[in-house]
């Protein structure tokens, strides 16, 4: 036998599947029980079949591989030891996220009309005037629903008391879905006995409630949808086709759409043009039209903020729900749960310091050692400080960028993230993960049965992006009652 | 319902041209090779005539002093100046079939994905003449692997009319190219002496991978106006240009706002049809204008299908430095190829060849390009 739990070491950490007295946690015994009983030979012989899968079904995401040599499309790096939550727990995260969600639209909705939150003071102005995506272009718009956001990927971590997190909420253009549902494919190649012992809930529904979603956006009876990508060289092109296909919908680049003299949206068929109703786009606001935005963009549509605004198109996500996307603005998300809905939070933030504000920079200036610093607007972990593994010259140069310009910065506390057995060498060991579930929002609300499980391979690392060395498992939500 | 969006019709139009190019090619070179090994050393044979096919001598002249077997085979396989050459087709199919991922499955993805590495691998210099020899006679396999599992596992839609109508309009200038030469006389002293009298035509017919059925069909000695008969009015020989134009009708028949076009190909069998001539400079000429009635062909359905669709994402520069008749790196124009007529007048109402053939001056290509980098 290769897997003992007994000698699996979890000191200090919160790990998902095997308690501190190294017994199966609730829910994942007959998982682990299964596991162990494999012989060596077994354990690589799953692991080459869930590679074979991958190969097979050609799930690849793109790597850039630097300057002038473009890209490469790896395959999906993939752990075949899933992780469980029950049913119980994700529940009551699911609502958390939902209320979450709510609020950020009723928020981006308010920030592009009234601006009430800010009259009554719940947060300054000068915050949105300031963040990199407010586009006063948006001003006066109202979407349908008044949702904004209408595809949200938040990230969620559990620190090493077994509290969940939001780590953030990605607004904009969150990708991954598509590894959620493959990942599950993979497995019931796999370990399909698993699937007998547990009652695991299904995840493939998404790609038809995406669809609702994009439909109820339109007053068209069948709207025409499109999933707009930026072309075969971007990391997330395998994503975009695979929603199109899973859809029925087109997947289109920028120069195949027009906005007609009519300030209608159309494509270019070998029939001739067809009007399109709704847009998922999976471009970057900055990119969506040359005439207002970026003027260089040929990913674009020139035309389309114009239809958009004559509510012609829906576009989904909606230009500038980036400004809620902002790691300073996160730290507000508790505040307002209870301006707009007037509830009490039910997941809560990871505590958080505002360096914009100046005891709490002091604060964050004084303990750069124990701290993690963001900037306000980026995304995939890059420009980040990782204060306890730094160097002293890289905290003290990062100190002199958090003075020079501290509205774009925010500091948390470190959190040892949970862990799960992960397979190394055909053992386990535990590797540091993170949960990144949908949330869709249109007529209504929709959130995925767990989510893309992100695993850091490297023993001790806390990356957990796939860009950097990152791999994924399957996220099992099980239900023990039925 | 989905619709065919302009931008990936026209990518899997060319992904059939270039993959047919590419194939045409890799047999003109080899049955060529092996054929002028035949010949008697005194003779004055070169290698000219297949630049002449490819229509790019201006190109070849430009850059090369004579036309060695080392320099056309160059200049024919791998030289990235020439946009016909083999590798640059083969790069250009694998580009296009790239930004075909969901629409061609995606086992034929990675077939054109394998040619091109193998023929990057395997026809790079230097290129000594075995490595050529069992390269080249690849080539096809590969090319026919990925058209016969296209074939039987793609869904047969717009997209596969697109790709064959590529593959047939592409097969029907390569074969009238192909004939065009051997109906040169260079060979006219040659073949006036036993035993290479009708090495002419046996050539042609080995470059079209008809020289069996040639013997199973016709059941008559090699001659100009039986091989002539055949290659062109057959119906039942792939190559023939009867067969690739009665296929490009069938293709077209199936895709919507087709009058056009079926106009054009429906005239261009009619000509065929009502062909009956035997002097040399005739046939030629003929074969000239079928040519350019292709290349008609090509910017009619340009203009009803893609014409939208010039504008696309940047691809992947290839660098190319110098080179001023390169392809369209996104391969949505059609390379640079002219042919012996090129610049020659026409006589009565017809345009100019020179203005619908592009000469490497004024190529399709620069355009595109032009346009594409905006």
């Amino acid at each position: 036998m290769t897997i003992d739990w007994r000698s699996y070491d979890t000191t200090g950490l919160w790990d998902e599947l095997i308690t501190d007295s190294h017994r199966a946690r609730k829910g994942a015994g007959n998982l682990c029980r299964v596991l162990a009983g494999l012989s060596d030979e077994e354990l690589t012989a799953r692991k080459t079949a869930a590679e074979l899968a991958i190969r097979s079904m050609g799930i690849t995401f793109t790597v850039y591989t630097g300057e002038g040599s473009g890209s490469i499309d790896r395959e999906w790096p993939f752990d075949i030891v899933p992780r469980l939550l029950m049913k119980k727990e994700w529940d009551q995260i699911s609502a958390g996220l939902t209320q979450r969600v709510n609020a950020l639209n009723r928020f981006i909705d308010d920030v592009y009309h009234e601006q009430q939150v800010f009259a009554d003071g719940i947060l300054p102005p000068e915050y949105i005037e300031r963040s990199k995506d407010y586009r006063p272009e948006c001003r006066g718009v109202s979407p349908r629903y008044g949702v904004w956001s209408h595809v949200c990927g938040s990230d969620l971590v559990r620190d090493a008391d077994g509290q969940v997190y939001v780590l953030e909420d990605n607004l904009r253009v969150p990708s991954g879905v598509s590894y959620m549902l493959e990942n599950r494919e993979v497995m019931k190649r796999v370990f399909p006995e698993l699937f007998e012992e547990y009652v695991i809930h299904p995840v493939d529904d998404y790609p038809g409630r995406l669809a609702a979603c994009l439909r109820s956006l339109s007053d068209v009876r069948s709207p025409q949808i499109v999933v707009l990508t930026p072309g075969i060289y971007n990391s997330a092109y395998f994503e975009h086709a695979y929603l199109a296909n899973a859809m029925s919908a087109q997947l289109v680049e920028g120069s195949d759409l027009v906005v007609g003299t009519d300030d209608m949206v159309y494509m270019h068929t070998i029939e001739g043009p067809v009007q399109v109703d709704v847009i998922y786009r999976r471009i970057d606001d900055v990119f969506l039209d040359p005439e207002v935005f970026n003027p260089d963009s040929t990913l674009g549509v020139p035309g389309l903020m114009r239809a958009w605004r004559a509510g012609n198109v829906a576009l989904a996500n909606a230009p500038g729900c980036g400004v809620a996307d902002d790691k300073v603005i996160y730290t507000y998300v508790p505040d307002l749960i209870r301006y707009y809905l007037n509830e009490e939070p039910i997941l809560p933030n990871v505590p958080s310091y505002r360096c914009v504000e100046k005891d709490q920079r002091d604060y964050v200036l004084d303990n750069l050692d124990k701290l993690v610093v963001k900037p306000a607007n980026e995304s995939g972990g890059y420009g980040m400080l990782i204060g306890p593994k730094a160097s002293k010259a890289e905290r003290k140069k990062f100190a002199r960028q958090i003075l020079a310009n501290p509205r774009n910065y925010m500091a948390q506390p470190m959190l040892m993230l949970s862990t799960a057995p992960t397979l190394i060498d055909n053992h386990v060991e535990p590797r540091h993960l993170d949960l990144r579930p949908f949330i869709l929002s249109g007529a209504k609300n929709y959130v995925t049965m767990g989510g893309l499980t992100r695993v850091a391979m490297r023993k001790g690392s806390i990356v957990v992006n796939s860009s950097q060395g990152g791999g994924s498992k399957d996220t099992w939500i099980v239900d023990l009652e039925s | 319902m989905t619709h065919t969006l302009s931008s990936t019709a026209q990518r899997a139009y060319w992904l059939g041209r270039y993959l047919e190019r590419a194939e045409s090619t890799a047999r003109l070179v080899s049955v060529n090779a092996r054929l002028f090994y035949d010949l008697p050393k005194r003779l004055p044979l070169g290698w000219q005539p297949l630049v002449v096919i490819t229509g790019n001598q201006d190109v070849f002249n430009e850059f090369y002093d004579e036309p060695s077997e080392k320099n056309v085979t160059r200049f024919l396989i791998n030289d990235a100046r020439n946009p016909s050459s083999l590798l640059n087709s083969i790069e250009f199919a694998r580009e296009n079939v790239r930004t075909l991922r969901g629409i061609i499955p995606r086992q034929a993805v990675e077939y054109v994905n394998e040619l091109y590495l193998y023929a990057k691998d395997s026809l790079s210099e230097p290129l000594s003449r075995l490595r050529r020899s069992q390269s080249l006679v690849d080539i096809p396999k590969f090319t026919q692997r990925i058209e016969g599992f296209m074939s039987a596992n793609m869904l047969h839609d717009d997209h596969w009319s697109f790709f064959r109508l590529g593959n047939y309009i592409e097969r029907a200038d390569m074969t009238s190219r192909i004939i065009d030469v051997g109906t040169d006389n260079m060979l006219a002293d040659v073949v006036e002496l036993e035993p290479f009298a009708d090495i002419q035509w046996r050539s042609v017919l080995l470059s079209l991978d008809a020289a069996q059925s040639y013997n199973t069909e016709v059941q008559e000695p090699i001659n100009q106006a039986a091989v002539l008969d055949f290659l062109l009015q057959n119906p039942r020989l792939p190559r023939s240009l009867a067969y690739a134009l009665k296929s490009t009708r069938n293709g077209l028949r199936a895709l919507p706002r087709n009058d056009q076009a079926l106009r054009r190909v429906n005239r261009l069998r009619r000509k065929l049809a009502g062909f009956n001539l035997t002097e040399p400079e005739q046939i030629r000429e003929f074969l000239d204008e079928v040519q350019i009635d292709l290349a008609d062909l090509n910017s009619s359905i340009s203009r009803t299908y893609f014409a939208t669709a010039t504008k696309r994402s940047p691809v992947k520069k290839i660098s190319k430095p110098a080179d001023k008749t390169a392809a369209d790196p996104t391969h949505s124009g059609q390379t640079a190829r002219s042919t012996k007529a090129a610049g020659k007048q026409r006589p009565s109402s017809r345009r100019s060849v020179a203005k619908r053939r592009p000469s490497k001056k004024t190529t399709s290509s620069n355009a595109e390009k032009g346009k594409s980098r905006s």
